[in-house]
């Protein structure tokens, strides 16, 4: 096993994954875990892909596995709040958005889903919260694109 | 619907009432080139089964929320125009192509006579083509944007802020367009751009309310007009700037809007009736935009397919069109390069 095929084997898979081809990208991550077993990426982005393709339970089991690997992995958690939410799971959800937050508070993603399950949970107050952070963050992604278009 | 995106619960109930009263499907797609406004596919538009709304990959939240928001309630006019009647875009023709660009034409040549450097014969042609495309692409959006807007503004109150957001983005860019070419295109269709923007902003400033949309406000070149009395207002200073003149054909389209739009009951419990009744407000809107800007043979009420025939004929429309407004001046390579 070579750091770099691992590495080269998950920008394939990321490639494939941003043009919306997720079996593909599958593919990729998976042949990069048989090299890597304990590449906590690897995980985190076939957990990513699986969720897409709508495999949630395959999806909460990688996200596990990413977290397992390394506790402060906060995409993995964001992405374990998204499947939890795709679950039904709200309380759930909650915590793990919560965890991922402590961890990068800039995650609009994970401020959106928080407040999508407080809503869900009745809690409309931090609801609105939750969704007040998430625009804002949303809003300076959206003008940084803004500008990148410009740029070019 | 089925995603795996995450949406927000008054998100879902408006996506699942949307296809509850059309009897159609929804899907979502994310897709990084999507146009910022996002784009509607739609089954009443297009020869396709499902519906497609796309927007911005980086529209995670409630950006993307409010993009899903405004064409649901695109595809309730749309569907309930085909359900109850038909459902009429301004296309055009051969013939209204060559009224609209001949028109531009006269007046141009009006605002030419008063200028020391004239616009070279290429770059006028270039113009006439863009110009007539662009009032047909407005025509087609502007009138249902504040419709849209006014209608997710009370049925969405939980998406406000990002709506807020959203519009002044939108508000800026509108009147930001065609700056460059205030001095090339005739001054009567630089007006009547700006003031159709002027009076979209105008109108949701008061509805939404949104001082924020104001452009007397926002737009430096208007800033002047604000608070301006009216004997100052009249005197030959001001009637001379453009600007002055699109806020006061941008007041007067205000008043079109308001007398169609106050006919509306944007709390209503949505059916198929009450979006058709929407639609036929609509397209008297528009006509009376249409007459207003004397543009009334310029376009023709034609359906969805005839607009996307008459796009790919455009350049032989064009071509035709100004073949017999200059003669022989006009050669094929002229046309291919008209770039309409």
């Amino acid at each position: 096993m070579t750091t770099n095929e691992v590495v080269g084997l998950l920008k394939k898979g990321r490639a494939y994954a941003s043009r919306t081809k997720y079996k593909e990208a599958i593919v990729y991550y998976e042949k990069a875990l048989s090299l890597d077993p304990n590449n906590p990426e690897a995980w985190y982005l076939r957990a990513a892909a699986f969720v897409e393709t709508g495999r949630n339970a395959e999806a909460l089991n990688d996200c596990a596995r990413a977290i397992a690997l390394n506790q402060n992995y906060a995409d993995a958690w964001s992405k374990k709040g998204h499947v939890l939410y795709n679950l039904e799971r709200f309380e759930d959800a909650v915590f793990a958005c919560t965890r991922a937050l402590a961890l990068n508070g800039n995650d609009a993603s994970a401020w959106y889903i928080k407040g999508v399950c407080l809503d869900e949970l009745g809690r409309n107050d931090e609801a609105q919260e939750a969704y007040g952070k998430s625009l804002e963050l949303e809003i300076i992604l959206d003008m940084e694109a803004e500008k990148k278009k410009v740029g070019k | 619907m089925k995603t795996e995106m995450p949406l927000s619960k008054p998100i879902r109930h408006f996506i699942k009432q949307t296809e509850t009263i059309l009897d159609t499907e929804i899907s979502l797609l994310r897709n990084p080139e999507a146009d910022p406004n996002g784009t509607l596919v739609d089954i009443y538009t297009y020869n396709i089964e499902k519906n497609i709304i796309i927007f911005p990959a980086h529209y995670m939240g409630l950006l993307k929320d409010f993009i899903i928001a405004k064409h649901c309630v695109n595809l309730l006019i749309k569907g309930a125009a085909v359900k109850k009647s038909h459902y009429l875009v301004c296309s055009f023709t051969g013939d209204s192509v060559y009224r609209g660009i001949h028109q531009i034409y006269i007046d141009a040549l009006k605002d030419e006579a008063k200028k020391e450097k004239k616009l070279p014969v290429q770059k006028l042609i270039q113009m006439l083509n863009i110009l007539y495309t662009d009032f047909n692409d407005d025509i087609n959006e502007l009138p249902w944007n504040p419709i849209t807007n006014a209608s997710v503004y009370y049925r969405m109150p939980k998406i406000r802020k990002t709506q807020l957001y959203y519009l002044m983005k939108e508000g800026k860019m509108d009147m930001d367009e065609m700056m460059e070419y205030e001095d090339v295109i005739p001054r009567r269709y630089f007006v009547l751009n700006k003031a159709m923007f002027y009076a979209r902003d105008q109108y949701l400033a008061k509805t939404l309310p949104a001082d924020e949309l104001m452009p007397v406000v926002n737009i430096p070149q208007m800033k002047k007009f604000n608070h301006l009395e009216v004997k100052e207002m009249l005197t030959t200073r001001w009637t001379h700037t453009s600007w002055y003149q699109s806020k006061v054909f941008g007041d007067t389209m205000l008043e079109i809007m308001e007398k169609y739009l106050q006919k509306i009951d944007w709390n209503a419990e949505p059916s198929i009736e009450y979006f058709h009744d929407i639609y036929q407000i609509g397209v008297h809107m528009t006509n009376h935009f249409i007459s207003y800007m004397s543009m009334k043979d310029w376009f023709v009420w034609e359906s969805p397919k005839h607009l996307q025939e008459a796009q790919e004929k455009k350049a032989e429309y064009e071509f035709k069109a100004l073949k017999k407004i200059f003669g022989d001046l006009i050669e094929e390579s002229s046309a291919d390069s008209s770039g309409g």
